[in-house]
């Protein structure tokens, strides 16, 4: 236990000294929000009551679409991962301390854009927290196990960056975060329904918290978790 | 002497392709073992298998003792610190770290770098020093110098012989026959997947036959020959040149090298 809780502190210093997880977990989505949050909100001020939560899911999708793999390529896709095999560590305990330390710096960012946009947009704050916080972790959590798909299955970064790419902008287009997802064309409405981050957006909005919304988020973990155990499995008989 | 390893028809393939074909040897306690072989010869394939980070298809490994493995460079996060993974590899094995091991290998000099920012020789050192936190029995070093200057190798030399006089058994994969010939015990030479030689040095000589390399230094430059009846070569060579007119301004005999060896025993494997 104590080994692995060193290894989980260990691996969110490594990700703090590791440029690409702190600009696609801190720069990019707070530059974005500070941008956007004030666009969005002169443009269309109705927007200011679901800021935060699309602001949200914005960083949250891009820390774990584009900011997780390239760490887990580093590990699954070198020799890294003979060091686990020669001390006798399960292979998955590495993709285990990377998505737990990359769901903290997601939730520090979540935070800071919780706690700057009523200040800087007037933005309205959830009025159930325990609920929002609760749909915020769940969507997170969802979000890293597809990112750890990801970078288990992508061997090169060069691919990764294109993969992962193909998955976040569709993702946040038809989400319904940018604009209502009611004025997109029917085939883009259902396209972006397969996308978790219009579930993890519907969920965390006021009095979204329910069943509906969240099924689709449990079944696509459910799955990642499934698939992620096949990859290591064919990793580690290799 | 009890063996500290036992490799038993140990064999291994990717696809159609067979690595290994039953390869069987022993390695003692307490000696520094290598394995040898041109790249594609099935030494790494060997030593993943007998370290257990591969796989195998048939075939017995008896590991006596508790093992460390000196990975290659490039095994670590480019960002994480030498302590840190020193400490990260003590709790995994849950030992506590030998502040020895930290001054004899030098770590305390480059305990600030991140990996990425150390020397190909710095990176070796921490490997080393990764592979022997456990206080191991056997230790398994992968062409523990390559990339390093003299200095360093001489140093790293320095560090395997200690590891010997510790009663540690110690096995290498080399390219450098010098290091080999220095180092080592007892080789295994590796050819298309079959051990085509196991024992000393001089057992290598031996086997090869009484080959002699006759090296001669002329006016017009340097020749290396090859004999076996070292007599009547020399004086027909002598003849030859005195014949020509040609000055002799050295002549050197010797045994060969183990590098000449293994080549040679390389060949004969192919024929």
């Amino acid at each position: 236990m104590r080994a692995f809780l060193y290894g989980v502190a260990l691996q969110w210093k490594l990700d703090i000294r590791s440029k690409s997880l702190l600009v696609t977990c801190y720069i990019v989505p707070l530059t974005f929000f500070l941008l956007m949050g004030g666009i969005f909100t002169s443009v269309m001020p109705e927007m200011k009551g679901t800021l935060i939560s699309s602001m949200i899911v914005m960083g949250v999708s891009m820390g774990a679409f584009i900011g997780l793999p390239p760490s887990l390529i580093e590990t699954y896709g070198s020799d890294i991962k003979k060091v686990y095999k020669a001390n006798g560590v399960p292979l998955y305990l590495g993709l285990v301390t990377m998505v737990i330390s990359a769901f903290v710096h997601l939730m520090i960012m979540c935070i800071i854009i919780f706690l700057l946009a009523p200040i800087l947009f007037e933005a309205a704050l959830p009025t159930n927290l325990p609920l929002f916080f609760l749909a915020l972790a769940i969507y997170v959590i969802v979000s890293l196990s597809i990112g750890s798909i990801l970078g288990l299955v992508v061997k090169n970064q060069a691919k990764l960056t294109m993969i992962a790419q193909l998955v976040f902008l569709p993702c946040i287009m038809l989400s319904g975060i940018m604009f209502p997802i009611e004025l997109l064309p029917k085939t883009f409405e259902i396209i972006g329904e397969i996308f978790p981050a219009s579930w993890g957006y519907k969920l965390m909005i006021d009095g979204g918290f329910r069943l509906e919304n969240l099924w689709y988020l449990l079944l696509v973990f459910v799955a990642a978790i499934i698939v992620c155990g096949i990859l290591l499995k064919k990793q580690k008989s290799k | 002497m009890s063996n500290a390893i036992e490799i038993s028809r140990l064999k291994k393939s990717y696809g159609n392709d067979i690595v290994l074909k039953e390869i069987s040897f022993q390695i003692t306690k307490g000696e520094i073992f290598a394995l040898l072989g041109i790249n594609g010869a099935g030494k790494t394939t060997a030593l993943e298998c007998i370290e257990g980070l591969k796989n195998y298809d048939s075939g017995a490994i008896t590991i006596n003792g508790k093992m460390g493995i000196q990975l290659q460079s490039s095994s670590l996060p480019a960002h994480i610190k030498p302590m840190e993974a020193m400490q990260l590899f003590a709790k995994w094995n849950k030992v506590k770290i030998d502040d020895t091991l930290i001054h004899s290998l030098g770590l305390r000099e480059i305990e600030k770098k991140q990996y990425v920012q150390l020397s190909t020789g710095q990176k070796r050192r921490l490997h080393l020093a990764l592979a022997l936190v456990s206080n191991p029995d056997i230790i398994f070093l992968d062409e523990p110098t390559a990339g390093l200057d003299v200095e360093g190798r001489l140093s790293l030399h320095d560090q395997i012989r200690n590891l010997k006089s510790q009663r540690k058994t110690v096995v290498l994969a080399s390219h450098d026959m010098a290091e080999v010939e220095t180092l080592c015990d007892r080789i295994a030479i590796l050819n298309d997947g079959k051990i085509v030689f196991c024992g000393t040095a001089s057992e290598l000589t031996n086997k090869i036959g009484k080959k002699y390399f006759i090296h001669i230094k002329t006016g017009r430059g340097s020749e290396t020959f090859e004999a076996d009846n070292i007599e009547n070569v020399l004086l027909s060579l002598l003849g030859e040149l005195k014949q020509k007119g040609t000055k002799v301004l050295d002549i050197k005999v010797d045994r060969g090298t183990l590098e000449q060896h293994f080549m040679e025993m390389a060949r004969r494997a192919e024929e």
